[in-house]
């Protein structure tokens, strides 16, 4: 080819590049990025390869770079001539033989179609491909592009970056011909400086300002940079951008040298990226070959080469002088400005430099003008930036938005939200430089001067997201070790304060800091911020500053509680199960002790944790399962179910005496102390056990005539059978611990009373009020709050319910009165306002009422309930519900809609939430929160009286048996420490002697769990009483499961 | 810099390689970046041994300690024998919240790779086996975000790795090692 001199030539290559784009065959085009290239690409393009060879269809195959979706690829577009562009994702190398045929036979098989292109906006030129297939979506209806605008990714994913040719077919280096014929350069940086274009590095400088400062600048030699050196962890947009499209930034890079007089460009790039490395050195041979560079540039008399330099890998090089300082040949350290590059740059000659995508917003400005480009973003922030979107989201990828689209929208619209359900915590923007935004502030607009109030930065554009499973304490410790082993080390504020820094931060991740470390750290962080030479220094503290101004809860619980509530922090856990625990039960061990065949001991181990263990091991809502490690390989370890193996095979059997023996000679010798515990649900008695094996002198105070609580009045028989409860609370009866049934803490007993005749008092009551939704109709006959339903049951009183139950709720309570109302005879109808996936109940008690026949009605709100003559219900209406925006849950918001839906039934179950009864709270003269429970010191747990303490819902609110004993347990370690005045606590525990090596084979067997009896032998009661829906495992079963365990609290090298 | 008390040369045709670098390279931007990387990639253990750097130094001018300080400045550079098959493991964030230093940890474990326990080489970022068939590295990112956790063995990228699928791959390498 010779070189274009003219606009004949120019136009010839266009031509010949679009029948290449949009040839008169069908095209074949795959993602080729390092992403498509990650999961499969090169497979799938060999398997067109050979497909087309062996059946010699008439097909064109095209290697392309990446459209951005990175969590979809392999992506592969198809385009049949006349017709839309069709993505298909997540191709395989053996769907090519079919997808071929389906092209040579114009057929389309649904199941990897992603979504149709009928035109494409280039910017530079315009592309209609055919409308055709109303079955598919276009590709803005997808979620993952909904609100993407492509400027900067404008040619990504279309044209194969290896061909200068197609680039010039979508308009490239049209404008670059334009500049040069126009002759006009001051014209160009008023265009660029009108635009407001800003750095899109991170600093945001405007880059017409930079431009004209250079231009002005005199000099024989002048240099323009690009800064390719994307060391930011967790942004990977410039390397796409030079993957997919490497033509446009040299085209903006040659335009850039032209305007500003510069004859010699350099591109700075990682020696990571060697698939942008290896496209760029051949976009830049072909682009000299096609007269694009070298002398004599189009044939209009201008002349500038460009060269590629790979970095080898110093973050501080993105720092331009420290960038200059490398290309010079020596160690990339920055120095002082002024004077400014574009004064003295490199070897002393002006010099220009600016990131990737600021060179990609050039072409695009130039030929379609300023007012174009302000169009687009907000005022002060003009144009789109790209952001890679990643961490713990469920769509990954480069997601290209207006400036100033709400953060919301990036993380729930386009990112659609959590992984596997879980919560988002933040989302850090801006890498080692920037700052983590919290969830709650996501409404916050993104743009530089947003970012920058919350003390984040907008940077090159990384955007990862954290979850519940992230510590923050634990991601700005992550942020600091990387700047502290990047800083140069030439300025002292960066190098030893950076250090200093660290070992703050390390003294938190392992539990050793104390309050005045966060003052510290706080001073340091302002002071190297503000004295430190270069941007690395300055930008270093934001990360930690920025999660100890919105994550301050977490370095406390650091502090005061050591405890790393995510479980990362491994200092500060056993494992992540262990951590997990509202128990904190050394999961680990059980399950070994067990393994070794020692039963008895892993009983009490077990029984020491946790004393409640058999109604646990059937009841808890296992958190566990959601952090074991295991998880990663297959599926978590099902420690419940061993836990309840354990428990039952020693409760439940002849070995009962013996252990209960065991434990009660375990008992300390009496310290005299008087406990007073109000409430013998889960909290109390926990407490109570613990308190007693201590050797105080413990009376629980309770309401009802029988312990237990919750467990026994509000779960249902045929999940916790309540001869297993008995069996339980009896080993607590063992320990002396004295019950006082029918009297109510604040009423029959006041608390002066207990304030006179005990040493400290602990208030464990429930929430038993059904928060009484305003709807009318609920004072007729037939409506049930869930818990009275659930106690009346309990309690073998008569309940009315009729033929048809409708359950307002989606938590535990409505699950269990639905399934209960089924074992009455009725049929049951659970309304409930947002989604399935969206319901609070343990998902195995929802598949279970649905197995035993529940029918739910999903996106409804109870709007009245309608009484007949007889006062009696019968009917609900319900408004129908759509989800609307996300809400501070992370879940979005039901929005009600006109439409209503009336079902006949008899009965009404109301469990949309339990509260605390306000009348108790009045009469204990405790100070009570806006929330309605009682407030608390968060580490102490002590209330507004003195020697007073709570726990469990009457602080928390209704939560769950677990997260209560766990109060219950907190409190008993608190308390004794406080009347003793020394720390006794570890002296009830016995300790074992346990294999601590990790398996040398990690066991291939899978997740084992208990087995639901049938649906026909559940429903059917003997003497009133319904069997037990779930058996517990085999001992082959839990032996096997045991096995899986990874021994997470394993943790020192030689464990072979 | 290791202070090798006899000062000998790179052989003849290491020389030879070296001198071509450097006449490639000589004079443009990033030339000695360049050349290190060219030298350091040309040799079977991949790294730069002290008679290279100075033999560099006498070749191009360059003062000896400004390409020490080089060679010791970029992570890229290492002065110690790599081993025979190197595991990068990604530390960016993201493959950092999708669990990386449990990977990393998992494979020290693995192949007995023992940290001294001072905190000395808390900033250490390459270990290698004392058999020298495995360097353990880090990275600060490879830019396969959407793919984390990302590790690289010998320059082949796998994303979504989990302890497992990290185990299998080590131990297809060691056994290939042993046959």
């Amino acid at each position: 080819m010779p070189r274009i001199q003219d606009i004949g030539t120019f136009n010839e290559v266009r031509e010949s590049g679009m029948a290449k784009l949009v040839p008169p065959v069908p095209r074949i085009g795959i993602g080729m990025g390092t992403c498509g290239r990650g999961n499969g690409a090169e497979g799938v393009y060999h398997g067109f390869a050979e497909a087309i060879d062996r059946t010699g269809a008439e097909v064109v195959l095209a290697n392309l770079g990446c459209f951005g979706c990175c969590s979809e690829e392999p992506i592969v577009n198809i385009r049949v001539p006349g017709r839309p562009l069709i993505l298909l994702h997540q191709v395989q190398a053996d769907d090519c033989k079919r997808i071929l045929t389906d092209i040579t036979t114009g057929k389309l098989t649904p199941d990897r179609v992603y979504c149709k292109i009928e035109e494409w906006d280039h910017i530079t030129t315009h592309i209609r491909y055919g409308p055709g297939y109303p079955e598919i979506p276009h590709w803005h209806e997808v979620p993952f592009f909904k609100g993407q605008k492509k400027i900067v990714l404008r040619n990504c994913g279309f044209i194969n970056p290896d061909d200068i040719e197609e680039y010039i077919a979508v308009g490239g280096y049209q404008a670059l011909y334009k500049v040069l014929i126009d002759n006009r350069p001051e014209m160009v940086i008023e265009q660029i400086k009108a635009s407001k274009l800003r750095g899109r590095g991170g600093a945001g400088y405007l880059t017409g300002n930079k431009w004209e400062f250079m231009a002005r600048a005199k000099a024989e030699q002048k240099y323009v940079i690009c800064n390719a050196d994307e060391g930011d962890p967790g942004a990977y947009m410039n390397r796409n951008e030079i993957e997919s499209d490497p033509h446009s930034l040299l085209e903006g890079m040659i335009i850039g040298g032209y305007v500003m007089g510069a004859t010699q460009g350099i591109v700075y790039v990682r020696a990571e990226y060697p698939l942008a490395v290896h496209r760029l050195t051949r976009a830049v041979e072909q682009a000299r070959e096609y007269g694009m560079l070298g002398q004599d540039i189009l044939g209009r008399g201008f002349s500038f080469d460009i060269q590629i330099v790979e970095g080898a890998g110093a973050f501080v090089c993105g720092e331009e002088t420290a960038l200059i300082a490398s290309l010079e040949g020596y160690a990339g350290r920055p120095r002082p400005r002024p004077p400014f590059p574009a004064q003295k740059g490199l070897w002393g000659m002006p010099t220009n430099i600016n990131n990737v995508e600021t060179w990609y917003n050039v072409a695009p400005i130039v030929m379609k003008g300023p007012a174009w480009f302000t169009e687009t973003g907000s005022p002060k922030s003009a144009g789109t930036k790209v952001f890679s979107l990643v961490g713990k989201v469920h769509s990954t990828g480069l997601v290209e938005l207006p400036l100033g689209t709400p953060l919301k929208t990036l993380v729930y619209d386009i990112g659609e939200g959590g992984v596997n359900g879980r919560s988002i915590k933040a989302v850090q923007s801006g890498g080692p430089s920037g700052g983590c935004i919290p969830q709650e502030m996501f409404d916050t607009p993104v743009d530089y001067e947003s970012l920058a109030q919350l003390g984040a930065i907008m940077g090159s554009g990384g955007m990862v997201v954290m979850d519940e499973d992230n510590c923050m304490v634990d991601v700005s410790r992550f942020f600091l070790e990387f700047t502290h082993s990047e800083s140069c080390g030439k300025c002292v504020p960066c190098r030893v304060g950076l250090n200093k820094a660290l070992r703050i931060l390390n003294a938190f991740t392992e539990g050793n800091a104390t309050s005045q470390h966060l003052e510290v750290l706080d001073e340091l962080g302002r002071m190297i911020r503000d004295c430190s030479l270069c941007g690395l220094g300055q930008s270093a503290p934001n990360p930690v500053l920025t999660t100890m101004r919105h994550f301050r809860h977490e370095f406390e619980d650091h502090i005061l509680a050591h405890r790393c509530r995510a479980g990362v922090c491994q200092e500060l856990a056993l494992s992540p199960c262990e951590n997990s625990c509202p128990l904190h039960m050394n999961i680990p061990r059980f399950l070994q002790l067990y393994k070794e065949g020692r039963l008895e001991e892993a009983f009490e181990s077990v029984i020491m944790d946790n004393p409640l263990p058999a109604s646990t091991g059937r009841v808890c809502q296992h958190p566990c399962d959601n952090r074991c490690r295991r998880q990663s390989i297959d599926e978590a370890v099902n420690m419940r179910d061993v836990h309840r193996f354990i428990a039952d095979s020693v409760l439940l059997s002849d070995k009962y005496e013996d252990a209960v023996a065991r434990i009660v000679a375990r008992r300390m010798e009496p310290t005299g102390r008087k406990i007073a515990i109000a409430g013998a649900g889960p909290t109390g008695l926990t407490c109570a056990f613990y308190m007693a094996m201590l050797g105080h002198s413990v009376t629980i105070i309770e309401s009802q005539p029988a312990p237990g609580g919750m467990l026994r009045y509000a779960l249902p028989e045929y999940r916790l059978p309540k001869t297993v409860l008995d069996r339980e609370i009896g080993l607590i009866e063992k320990l002396g611990v004295q019950f006082a049934y029918n009297q109510r803490v604040g009423f029959d007993v006041p608390l002066n009373e207990l304030d006179d005749n005990y040493d400290a008092v602990f208030i464990a009551i429930g929430t038993w009020k059904e928060s009484w939704l305003y709807l009318a109709g609920t004072e007729l006959k037939g409506v049930y709050p869930a818990l009275n339903f659930l106690e009346m049951v309990a309690k073998g009183e008569s309940v009315k319910l009729g033929k048809r139950v409708a359950v307002i709720g989606g938590g535990n309570a409505a699950i269990d009165s639905a399934r209960t109302a089924m074992r009455m005879g009725a049929e049951v109808n659970i309304i409930y306002r947002r989604e399935r996936k969206d319901m609070p109940a343990i998902e195995e008690e929802t598949e279970a009422a649905r197995q035993e026949g529940a029918r739910f009605s999903f996106l409804a709100a109870p709007h009245r309930i309608i009484g007949g003559p007889d006062g009696s219900v019968k009917a609900i209406e319900v408004v129908k519900t759509r989800l609307g925006e996300y809400d501070s849950s992370g879940r979005r918001k039901p929005v009600l809609t006109d439409e209503i839906q009336r079902f006949d039934c008899d009965a009404v179950v109301l469990a949309v939430g339990e509260v605390l009864d306000l009348d108790f709270a009045r009469a204990s003269g405790l100070q009570i929160k806006e929330s309605g429970t009682i407030d608390y010191d968060r580490f102490s747990l002590e209330t507004s009286r003195p020697r007073f303490y709570a726990g469990g819902d009457a602080i928390s609110g209704a939560s769950n048996v677990s997260n209560a004993m766990g109060y219950g347990k907190k409190a008993a370690r608190i308390m004794d420490e406080r009347l003793m005045g020394v720390q006794r606590w570890h002296d009830v525990f016995p300790s074992f002697e346990y294999d601590r090596t990790v398996p040398h084979e990690t066991s291939q067997c899978r997740r084992h769990a208990g087995h639901h009896i049938p649906v026909s032998i559940r429903m059917r009661a003997a003497d009133s009483i319904f069997p037990e829906v779930v058996d517990g495992l085999t001992p082959l079963e839990a032996t096997e499961e045991a096995n899986r365990c990874l021994r997470c609290d394993v943790k020192t090298v030689g464990a072979h | 810099m290791p202070n090798n008390t006899v000062h000998d040369q790179p052989d003849a045709a290491e020389r030879a390689f070296i001198d071509q670098a450097i006449a490639k390279r000589s004079g443009s931007p990033g030339a000695l970046l360049g050349i290190l990387e060219d030298v350091q990639e040309h040799h079977p253990k991949r790294y730069l041994t002290a008679s290279t750097l100075r033999y560099i130094g006498a070749k191009t001018n360059i003062p000896l300690s400004q390409i020490y300080s080089v060679a010791t400045f970029y992570a890229l550079f290492n002065l110690e024998p790599q081993g025979d098959h190197t595991v990068c493991i990604c530390r960016g964030t993201a493959c950092h919240t999708r669990g990386s230093r449990n990977l990393l940890e998992s494979l020290k474990l693995e192949l007995g790779l023992e940290e001294n326990g001072d905190g000395s080489d808390a900033d250490k970022v390459s270990f290698t086996t004392k058999d020298g068939k495995f360097t353990v590295r880090t990275v600060a990112c490879f830019g396969q975000c959407a793919l984390a956790p990302v590790v690289e063995i010998d320059h082949r990228i796998s994303g979504h790795v989990n302890e497992r699928t990290l185990q299998r791959e080590v131990n297809v390498l060691e056994k290939e090692e042993a046959d």
